[in-house]
């Protein structure tokens, strides 16, 4: 961030403030509810870390100091009102070039591929072959190369977006697209093309905090939300409620706000709504043009107007402010305090910077109830930690994706339309651990690392792989592995190669072949760390101060006294001395152990 | 492993079971086989396993009422031909991918129940799963029903009373007094550090009774992370067992795993997951190899159970957040439904049929089965009739049960 440039260097005042911290003076215990803005006397080194942790994604001490030292009002515009901050040094996205003509629109099933080729000679711009065995099988190795490069690809682009959110100038920008992601869920595996994922992740940023109605129609538009939401299906006479169903209960209303005979009524007006490629199209000889009634009102609509009538329901501005401040602020939020934010929201005709505005100055969002209560979801904790630790670049060990997923957030593959449930369904005991072996991931690489965009963990493939280099013939190597006793595999070996139209397993591991070579590999350096640096700069000269400046760095909800007085004996120990100076030569990784500690702490999970 | 032989005597899972403590034994003044227990009405060694088929499984073509011409003329494209059916009866036959349950449905260990559903059904996943698993059908509860069942079962909590293999917790779990134990796979569910690291790693904090709700709820969660997790894993890494569950285990082997490794546990909670049985579109050869998965997968986990001399002693409920529409779409799929099939497999089950079967013919105004069985009368039904509880104080109020357990 550009406040990274006012060079400043850690002073005893910050290390002070977050000890008072610790005597519960973070936040204010009576300004709960209170909408009135923070004063520029209330500001300080606390409160614009918890801002910067909230609307971005943390930050170092020497930034935070940086914030602390303007007025709320400023910090807020310069959130706010991003547009003005340069972010040009940003790479796009670098495509690997695996799209060709002929796989859009993608069949939905591996038997609808080839019942297409059977029918018309070629599928997926592939012809079948007009003799011979497995006369099908290119056609059924480019569906499983597209089904492979597209998730490896859209991995791709997650690792592009973790490292806008690591590296931006404008943090806000990227945790809003964050949050539309959630909100507009939308699943690669179903999608299946990771140029939708990519398209639809830069509308998310360019409309992220502009008029709602305008994001909500152009996500009615969006290529990947229509295939996700079966938009081919939604045709005239035949209407599909999926997406009409999901438009009203999670992106707009919230359930209990309409009923099913509105749902069926906004399915025809959406009817013939699709896409050609990156394109949005209305297939006009497929729209329902009848009347239909919606919400109360009558009239030949489309889904145009249907975005309109929902936007004139009150509900649509309680629900979408209160699923913005659950997001920014926290999860209890009293029906009053939720409808003075729709107000604002409704009076601004649904643009959303100033709610944004309203909600990062107010009172209420430095209430004791509202600081260090938000658990942290795992791209939270992942970019954070790595902001915390100093990193500008993200790393490729541990894999981004990996560490994100098994903590249960893999961006572009949300569980389900709704979204990630969030608060504490974030942390179960089993999470909990992982959130600290992701730590330790980090400070200490893991030396059996496997890149898994390559290496095919899918026992299986690597089954049929070795069969087939061997020179086993396709039946013979694609065979399942010997699950039940005996006879089996002695029978399988006396089968001679099937004749067939083609082989599914076979066409997976080809496909699997073909996507390595194309899609360009994601850069696997670990991250590179230097704990010792930071107490030398910050001038530290004793354990307890070591320890005390990474509680600061790191955590928003102090430790106990017991606890951190266990921290400082684990560093003594791990030295052979409370002296920093003495240790200087060897501080590195007895540092890195305590940090591991730290980001172990249920406190750590807190922002 | 260890292997659990009936009728010689208390062994430990009772006790931890009936919460007793070794200077309590002598009460019992001498050994009390299983089978005494079980004949006096003793529910303590008693397991509950709940697999939830997430997405709205089609019930008609789960148990197909291959007799009815209604079937064949409202899905001319995704019903099961009558030749591919697997008949247990004049009227019905499995989904030819359920073998596994045509197994357990000839040897007497399926109960089938019909019609299962609530009034004024959701056809959203989310709102009806919601239902479901908070038993509050167009309501709402902050606990899940399996939650407050424990919570009933254990006033004031144990730990690993609970288990939820899955990698996020179920709603149905959640409980006033119990944190469930919730993995997905067991090798992640430990801590990795070293050693000089491990004191600090054993202690948690006692949490400071100020506003901080969610640090409280982390440090509790921390507390319960440290036994669990050695528990787990020791039980998984290992278990071993000869017995077939299928391509897919849907986590039944690491619940066997669990029971076999004398888990305290007397709820466990799984789901087939990611809204898998949402078949939308092309839905015959997914949903057959679906309930391939699953079938396959209840079928070991069963005969596993035989093998380990648990049998006896547990009892599979599944179920689906709702069935599908009965006209078929025109995309080879079927939409969102309302009534649906609710299945009990065991040792300990009377297999069978139950509930009124839904007619085909009669159809809601949004052609879809009007349920004729509340779930929640087969909640009560375990609750009551297998665990020995009271199912009004879990459920909230009176559900007539089905005598469908031994």
């Amino acid at each position: 961030m550009h406040i990274g440039s006012i060079s400043s260097r850690l002073g005893a005042l910050a290390v002070i403030g977050f000890l008072m911290a610790s005597q519960g003076q973070a936040g204010h215990h009576d300004w709960q509810d209170d909408l009135s803005p923070i004063g520029a006397e209330d500001w300080n080194y606390d409160r614009a870390a918890h801002l910067i942790e909230r609307a971005g994604f943390g930050a170092t001490p020497a930034e935070i100091e940086a914030l602390a030292a303007m007025t709320p009002d400023e910090i807020v515009r310069w959130l706010v009102n991003y547009e003005s901050v340069p972010n040009g040094n940003l790479p796009a996205f670098e495509h690997s070039g695996i799209f060709e003509p002929g796989l859009d629109p993608f069949p939905p099933s591996r038997p609808a591929t080839t019942a297409l080729g059977r029918a018309n000679g070629e599928a997926l711009g592939v012809r079948v072959k007009p003799a011979g065995n497995r006369r099908l099988q290119p056609v059924v190795n480019k569906f499983f190369y597209w089904l492979r490069a597209s998730m490896l690809e859209t991995r791709r682009v997650a690792y592009w977006w973790g490292g806008r959110m690591l590296a931006t100038e404008r943090p806000l920008e990227e945790k809003m697209t964050l949050f539309w992601h959630g909100h507009f869920a939308t699943i690669e595996s179903k999608v299946r093309d990771y140029r939708k994922m990519l398209l639809q992740n830069e509308t998310l940023r360019q409309k992220a905090t502009g008029n709602f109605g305008e994001l909500l129609l152009a996500v009615a538009q969006d290529p990947a939300m229509l295939a996700f939401l079966d938009a081919g299906v939604n045709v005239a006479g035949a209407p599909n409620e999926n997406f009409a169903r999901e438009v009203m209960e999670i992106f707009s209303m919230g359930v209990g706000n309409y009923s099913e005979t509105d749902i069926r009524e906004a399915a025809r007006a959406f009817t013939g709504w699709y896409f050609d490629n990156l394109t949005f199209v209305v297939n006009a000889h497929q729209h329902d043009t009848g009347a239909k009634t919606f919400l109360g009102q009558s009239g030949n609509f489309d889904g145009a107007e249907v975005v309109r009538i929902i936007l004139e329901q009150p509900v649509t501005a309680e629900y979408i402010s209160a699923r913005l401040y659950r997001f920014f602020v926290r999860e209890d939020l009293s029906p009053a305090l939720n409808a003075r934010l729709a107000a604002i929201l409704r009076d601004a005709d649904y643009e959303l910077k100033p709610l944004l505005r309203a909600i990062f100055l107010s009172r209420d969002f430095y209430s004791a109830t509202s600081v260090g209560s938000h658990i942290k979801s795992p791209v939270e904790l992942v970019i954070s930690s790595y902001r915390k630790l100093g990193l500008h670049t993200l790393p490729g060990i541990p894999d981004f994706n990996e560490s994100t997923g098994v903590l249960g957030q893999a961006l572009f593959w949300p569980p389900t339309v709704a979204g990630w449930a969030g608060g504490r369904s974030w942390v179960t005991p089993g999470l909990l651990l992982e959130r600290g072996n992701f730590a330790r991931r980090v400070l200490f690489p893991d030396i059996d690392f496997v890149p898994h965009d390559i290496y095919a963990s899918d026992g299986l493939i690597r089954e049929v792989h070795r069969r087939t280099v061997t020179g086993a013939d396709i039946t013979t190597a694609t065979m399942p592995p010997v699950a039940d006793a005996g006879g089996m595999m002695a029978e399988s070996n006396m089968m001679a190669d099937r004749s067939e139209d083609f082989n599914t397993r076979f066409g997976s591991y080809r496909g699997w072949q073909m996507a390595i070579e194309r899609v360009k590999p994601i850069p696997r350096a670990a991250a590179v760390l230097d704990l010792a640096r930071m107490v030398r700069e910050a001038g530290l000269t004793t354990t307890t101060e070591v320890v005390n400046h990474m509680l600061m760095r790191l955590l928003r909800v102090p430790l106990g006294a017991t606890e951190r007085n266990m921290l400082v004996s684990f560093l003594d120990q791990e030295l052979g001395t409370s002296d920093i100076v003495r240790a200087e030569s060897y501080l590195e990784d007895g540092l890195r152990m305590l940090v591991h500690l730290i980001m172990s702490q249920p406190e750590y999970q807190l922002g | 492993m260890k292997k659990t032989n009936p009728g010689v005597g208390i062994d430990r899972r009772t006790l931890l079971g009936a919460g007793f403590t070794c200077a309590g034994l002598g009460l019992f003044g001498g050994p009390l086989g299983r089978a005494a227990l079980a004949a006096a009405g003793d529910t303590s060694n008693r397991i509950l396993v709940v697999l939830e088929l997430s997405g709205g499984n089609d019930g008609l073509n789960t148990v197909v009422p291959y007799a009815d011409d209604a079937y064949y003329r409202l899905r001319p494209s995704v019903a099961i031909p009558e030749d591919k059916v697997r008949k247990i009866d004049s009227h019905f036959g499995f989904n030819p991918g359920l073998s596994g349950f045509e197994r357990l449905y000839k040897n007497g260990k399926m109960a089938i129940v019909h019609g299962c559903g609530y009034a004024n059904p959701s056809f959203s996943h989310f709102t009806s799963m919601a239902y479901w698993h908070t038993a509050a059908p167009n309501s709402g509860n902050e606990h899940g029903w399996m939650g407050r069942l424990a919570d009933t079962m254990r006033p004031g909590g144990a730990s690993n009373f609970i288990v939820n293999i899955d990698a996020t917790q179920s709603f149905a779990v959640q409980s006033r007094d119990h944190v469930p134990v919730v993995f997905d796979d067991p090798d992640k569910f430990a801590r990795q550090g070293f050693n000089s690291e491990t004191p600090i790693f054993q202690h948690v904090a006692e949490a400071p009774d100020d506003h901080n709700a969610s640090r409280r709820y982390l440090l509790d969660i921390a507390r319960g992370a440290l036994d669990a997790s050695a528990l787990v894993r020791e039980a998984c890494d290992k278990y071993e067992t000869p017995v077939d569950y299928g391509l897919v285990p849907v986590d039944m082997n690491k619940i066997a795993a669990l029971i076999a490794a004398d888990m305290p546990t007397r709820l466990y909670y799984t789901a087939f997951r990611n809204n898998a049985f949402d078949t939308h579109v092309h839905q015959g050869n997914l949903h057959r190899r679906l309930l391939t998965y699953a079938a396959d997968a209840v079928h070991g986990f069963i005969a596993d159970m035989e093998r380990i001399g648990r049998a006896d002693d547990v009892v599979v409920l599944m179920f689906s957040e709702f069935g599908r529409r009965v006209p078929e779409n025109t995309s080879l799929g079927t939409d969102h439904g309302a009534a649906g099939t609710m299945f009990l497999a065991g040792k300990p089950v009377k297999g069978g049929h139950y509930g009124a079967v839904p007619s085909l013919t009669a159809l809601d105004e949004g052609d879809n089965l009007d349920f004729t069985t509340d779930f929640r009368r087969v909640y009560a039904s375990v609750i009551d009739g297998w665990l020995g509880v009271d199912a009004a104080a879990v459920l909230g109020e009176e559900f007539a049960t089905f005598d469908m357990i031994v």
